[in-house]
């Protein structure tokens, strides 16, 4: 298959996913006990008010009706209005964004150098004191929950020591950058396991290679052996797993708001959720299921560049 | 694990597993025995006390945080052990069947489905489920089945794929075998030896699942005791009574961790032997 016709099939499975997902989301919100009427009456769930609601919302209509009224307004950018406040979707998801974009993307920075790095560390000393330290620390602590780990950091660096702050509560994220050295710590920490255990296979794989140990022969200076040449072609299989990374970030981000209290986008979705605020909860679905299709995408197309001869993807 | 019996002395293995299994055996040891060896006594104490009578003080109720530490580790342990049983349960049959099929539609029928669940976030998925029904443990354990189950089902599909596509199974079928009887006899017995090196991901995947949800306070019912739950429910005392938080934690860090390291052990052995042969 030929890269543009790849990228073609590729890009269509990614359209047909989104609607699909969205449809997914649609029918289990049906499946949730009570509808919106239900929410709104909230405590005191008078049948008439329900009744009149019921009828203001449009909700008497077949639910295949609403779905295509849901995903036509979504698709002009209007998810609807929340359920327990005055606020419309579209503003809250754009409020709650900026923290968490924050967080993944800060995070996203740090790992790839980062991973990179502890990778290339490890490989070079192949089997040395150093390398068997990083590899068993990185296999251990690569399914360690953020939650706990989290908790663990916190006590010792922020309740014993006193160094960095405990939580984000009453201070903005960038006035006070201190808030963010745990959180982003703790995010790291489950990617750069895997990434850089990825990157030190491949670095082992690639120096072993046969047109690794010829440019060896042709005299090239080891570090460009090693960074120009060996490099590259090990960092493909993390390119993959990148991918997979979105995945544990969107989980990571969710748990690591709640525990530092992080006005975010995973906060927001637990407490839509808790609150059973429909509408919020479908926009969310809709905003993490897209940016997981699209990483997806962009990472099975830059793997199946780097290295044309690999099945990239599916 | 054979070699590793034949050639090395006893002192050896000792050594190669007895940190990963300390790392297991203390919390699941807990986790099994604790309720039993658990105090029924439920009687309050002052929320959140240091010491007073109390190994590790009290929780935000009042309660002893070493007999909530007892109670509350079967709940974990238990239902990612289900999930990950129920995973492969369900998987192998769908991935043997799509891997063994000539039917082209059939497998893609089974395939695509796939491909979409792999769209949504894991706890993305785990928060819109489990707010269906919430404190319901059957529920979070088909949560985490139906997020590992794409992965479990490509790698079968991929084993019996490439199975099946040896001359023993042809010679089979041309001798007219039934396809139940070279599957279930040849190709899933083939297949084992892949099934078995993906069991430590999946396995630790589900710990982490199930931890995560019970944290954010999915699938526990609020009169449970839970290592995760009382992770999240004593965390407004950090200050005053870290214990409440800190031992719950350490012991889902420590399952997890040595979960990973003795399954990792375990896989080298076996590729030694692999050699040795």
């Amino acid at each position: 298959m030929t890269l543009p016709s790849y990228v073609a099939r590729r890009t269509l499975l990614g359209v047909i996913q989104v609607p699909l997902v969205m449809c997914g989301v649609f029918f289990l919100a049906e499946a949730l006990p009570g509808d919106a009427a239900v929410t709104i009456a909230g405590d005191n769930p008078d049948p008439a008010i329900i009744a009149v609601l019921r009828e203001r919302l449009g909700l008497n209509e077949p639910a295949w009706h609403r779905l295509g009224d849901w995903l036509a307004a979504a698709l002009h950018g209007d998810f609807g209005q929340s359920l327990v406040g005055p606020r419309s979707v579209v503003d809250i998801i754009a409020s709650a964004a900026g923290p968490t974009l924050l967080l993944a993307g800060l995070t996203l920075v740090l790992l790839i150098p980062l991973s990179v790095g502890l990778g290339v560390l490890a490989a070079n000393r192949e089997g040395s004191r150093l390398d068997r330290l990083i590899t068993s620390t990185t296999l251990g602590l690569y399914s360690a929950p953020e939650f706990a780990m989290g908790l663990l950091i916190v006590t010792v660096f922020a309740v014993q020591l006193r160094w960095l702050p405990p939580t984000a509560v009453g201070t903005s994220l960038l006035s006070n950058p201190a808030v963010l050295v745990i959180p982003v710590f703790v995010l790291l920490l489950r990617p750069i396991c895997s990434l850089s255990r990825l990157i030190r296979a491949g670095m082992i794989d690639a120096q072993r290679s046969e047109y690794v140990r010829h440019v060896r022969r042709i005299g090239l200076s080891p570090t460009r052996v090693r960074f120009a040449h060996a490099l590259p072609n090990a960092v493909t299989p993390a390119i993959q797993q990148l991918a997979r990374t979105i995945d544990w970030l969107v989980g990571g981000v969710i748990v690591i708001e709640a525990i530092f209290v992080v006005p975010g986008l995973g906060t927001t979705l637990v407490q839509a959720v808790a609150a059973r605020d429909l509408p919020v909860i479908q926009g969310l679905a809709v905003v993490f299921a897209t940016t997981t299709v699209l990483v997806n995408l962009a990472a099975d197309v830059a793997a199946r560049v780097l290295s044309p001869t690999a099945e990239a993807g599916r | 694990m054979r070699v590793a019996r034949r050639y090395a002395v006893p002192g050896v293995l000792v050594r190669r597993y007895a940190v990963p299994g300390m790392l297991v055996a203390v919390p699941v040891l807990l986790a099994l025995v604790g309720p039993v060896i658990a105090s029924d006594d439920t009687t309050k104490d002052v929320a959140f006390v240091l010491g007073g009578g109390h190994w590790f003080g009290t929780d935000f109720v009042g309660r002893d945080v070493w007999n909530e530490v007892l109670l509350g580790g079967r709940s974990l342990v238990v239902v990612a052990v289900v999930a990950t049983v129920c995973t492969y349960l369900i998987a192998v049959p769908v991935g043997l069947v799509a891997g063994m099929t000539r039917n082209r539609l059939l497998d893609e029928a089974v395939m695509r489905p796939l491909d979409l669940l792999l769209a949504v976030p894991s706890m993305l998925m785990l928060l819109l489920l489990a707010s269906v029904a919430p404190g319901i443990p059957w529920v979070l354990i088909g949560v985490v089945v139906l997020i590992n189950l794409p992965d479990v089902v490509r790698i079968s599909r991929a084993a019996a794929l490439s199975v099946s596509a040896r001359p023993a199974v042809e010679a089979m079928r041309l001798q007219g075998e039934s396809r139940i009887r070279i599957g279930l006899g040849y190709v899933a017995r083939a297949m084992r030896r892949t099934l078995a090196a993906d069991l430590g991901t999946r396995f630790t995947g589900a710990i982490y699942l199930v931890a995560s949800a019970s944290f954010l306070g999915v699938g526990v019912s609020p009169q449970t005791s839970d290592w995760a739950a009382m992770v999240d429910r004593n965390r407004t005392g950090l200050f005053v009574q870290p214990w409440a938080v800190v031992l719950p934690a350490l012991l889902i860090v420590m399952l997890s961790i040595g979960v990973n390291l003795a399954f990792d052990r375990w896989l080298r052995d076996r590729a030694m032997e692999g050699v040795a042969r």
